[in-house]
């Protein structure tokens, strides 16, 4: 088994006490099985009984262990140590982002369960299944969505990753997001699709599919598809919001030209908004880079029409 | 090398400069582009919200007429390339998905039939081309220079359907800036978003991305930014005095797309490379030149 010496840096901080932040270096032994958990329980049992983070299960079923490395936040007990040291070199250990801090590697989830709460992510019983002599079997399809996002552990990597929380303190999150999308689709849910109409006002549409959630999340659930799925629903369900707005525009655009037509889309989402960029636009246009108002068609802008109808008249999706 | 070329709806009309840069890159290079000027809009992840079926499909249709080109297709737009991958890795591994769509072409007398490959500019130059090459013919070496690349979302994520780079560490940016005599900045938030999909529906959040990852590539004495996505250069170029006035902050911060970046280094006048339609004056980062 190969062995070698590599660098942990830790950021280390105890608020509480007023500790500052700061890294802390340690060297560790590893070799090429040893998870990033391991080596912090190395360094906590051979260098440093101080160093503060939290783990259970090391099967990466509990989630207690997301921190970020090397950047990214991630399960220590699933992520291989030599293979972050050689990717970045050293083993870069910080704690999750969009929580506040309690110490070390330990940061407080509380506001990560509030926004789980807002989205009231759980089955609502549906009473009038009860006393029915039939089983209540899900379709193989909705089986495929609840049991993919069914397999969220609530460890929080999409949350502390996702660019659009750190800005916007409303927008829910991709895990809660997830979540509802989860009994959304549940035919034993009774609220079921009634619940998306009240996700436009948990930042539904400030999600910018940054992919982070996906990229990060340790189960596989792939969050944003999933809030991809729960804007399709809302539009089907009438949703006349900003972020609706924006879609129907952009599909009439590319549906009319072939194209994006930016001045369109620019226009008729922004609205009177418009007004607070006419510097902006004034300077765009003397540079020569304001969009055309009316671009032409694509050449052959018959068959994307066309398909365009066709999709439409059989209903799919 | 010959390519099917698909240039985007952005560069080819608020970024047109990207366009035309990349024209006079790729006849210096000798790389031929057969434009698909019948390709439609690739939906950029908002079709996709609309009718994801119709999004695949219309993105099938550019992939079958490249293939009918015999061509591999290159975009230098990584929105364009992330969503098209995207499509393609769904039609590559669901077959009923492939017979559907396939169907919907048969109406015009189209079928995709899975060959052919979606490239980035960024990627070719690295892939088929080759860094040391480029390194050969690049006349103007931009020594001197600091170059932060803002590699953006679609380019790394999610790498299921990318397949190429290290989602966790892309380097491929670094490559090129420093093939080209470059030095690579690296700053906090130079994967992350720019803002570009949410600029018309949550302005705000936008406006705080794109200043935030600017202004850390500021701090890091970056002499511009360089783009592999003509929305990441709106949304960090043309917004940017906005953007900054949000944070009250005065960036200043130079940005190029990377067509401008070799461009520049293949010894192409700077006033051929459009940079006098940027809205943040390239001047200062040309300084050093």
């Amino acid at each position: 088994m190969n062995t070698q010496e590599a660098t942990f840096r830790i950021l280390r901080s105890d608020p509480e006490h007023h500790e500052r932040r700061r890294y802390e270096t340690y060297r560790v032994k590893i070799d090429n099985r040893m998870t990033v958990l391991d080596a912090l329980e190395d360094i906590k049992h051979g260098q440093d009984a101080s160093l503060t983070y939290r783990r259970s299960c090391r099967s990466g079923i509990c989630g207690s262990c997301a921190m970020r490395i090397n950047g990214l936040a991630k399960l220590a007990c699933k992520t291989r140590a030599v293979t972050e040291v050689e990717r970045c070199g050293e083993v870069l250990v910080e704690p999750m982002e969009n929580m506040p801090l309690i110490r070390d590697l330990v940061v407080d989830m509380g506001e990560f369960w509030r926004e789980i709460d807002r989205a009231a992510p759980w089955l609502e019983w549906d009473k009038t299944l009860e006393g029915s002599t039939q089983e209540n079997m899900l379709t193989s399809l909705q089986q495929q969505i609840s049991g993919k996002l069914a397999d969220c552990i609530m460890c929080g990597c999409c949350f502390s990753d996702c660019v659009s929380r750190v800005f916007d303190k409303n927008f829910t999150g991709p895990a809660s997001l997830a979540k509802v999308h989860r009994f959304a689709s549940d035919p034993r849910d009774k609220v079921g699709a009634k619940r998306i109409p009240a996700l436009v006002g948990l930042g539904l549409w400030s999600c910018t599919h940054c992919y982070f959630c996906w990229s990060q999340c340790p189960r596989d659930v792939r969050p944003v598809a999933a809030i991809s799925e729960l804007r399709i629903l809302s539009l089907g369900l009438g949703d006349r919001s900003h972020g609706a707005r924006h879609v129907s525009v952009f599909m009439n655009s590319v549906k009319n030209t072939g194209m994006l037509n930016e001045s369109a889309l620019y226009l008729k989402t922004m609205r009177s908004a418009v007004l607070r960029d006419s510097g902006l636009i004034l300077k765009m246009a003397t540079r020569g880079k304001a969009p055309p108002l009316f671009p032409r068609a694509i050449p052959r802008i018959d068959e994307v029409r066309s398909l365009f109808s066709l999709i439409k008249e059989r209903g799919e999706k | 090398m010959k390519y099917a070329y698909y240039p985007g709806c952005v560069a080819k009309s608020s970024a047109h400069e990207l366009y035309d840069s990349t024209a006079l890159v790729a006849d210096k290079l000798g790389i031929e582009l057969v434009e698909l000027t019948a390709a439609s809009c690739c939906g950029a992840g908002v079709v996709n919200e609309g009718n994801p079926l119709l999004n695949t499909t219309l993105n099938a249709r550019t992939f079958a007429m490249a293939e009918n080109m015999g061509l591999n297709i290159l975009t230098i737009c990584s929105t364009c390339q992330g969503v098209m991958l995207q499509d393609k890795w769904r039609l590559d591994n669901d077959s009923d998905l492939l017979a559907k769509v396939n169907e919907h072409l048969a109406t015009m007398n189209m079928q995709y039939k899975r060959t052919v490959k979606v490239k980035h500019l960024l990627w070719a130059l690295i892939e088929d081309y080759g860094l040391s090459k480029l390194t050969e013919l690049a006349t103007k070496p931009l020594k001197g220079l600091k170059a932060a690349p803002f590699y953006g979302c679609y380019i790394v994520r999610p790498s299921e359907a990318l397949q190429f780079d290290d989602h966790n560490r892309p380097t491929s940016f670094e490559k090129l800036i420093t093939a080209l005599g470059a030095e690579p900045v690296h700053y906090e938030g130079e994967t992350k978003c720019c803002g570009f999909p949410i600029l018309f529906v949550q302005r705000e959040t936008a406006f705080a991305m794109a200043a935030t990852y600017l202004n850390n590539a500021k701090q890091k004495k970056a002499d511009f930014i360089v783009t592999p996505c003509p929305l990441c250069h709106i949304s960090l170029d043309a917004y940017q005095a906005k953007a900054s006035s949000q944070i009250k902050a005065r960036i200043d911060l130079p940005v190029m797309h990377l067509s401008q970046m070799v461009g520049l280094a293949l010894g192409i006048q700077p006033q051929k490379l459009g940079f006098s339609k940027h809205m943040v004056a390239m001047s200062k980062a040309l300084h050093g030149l």
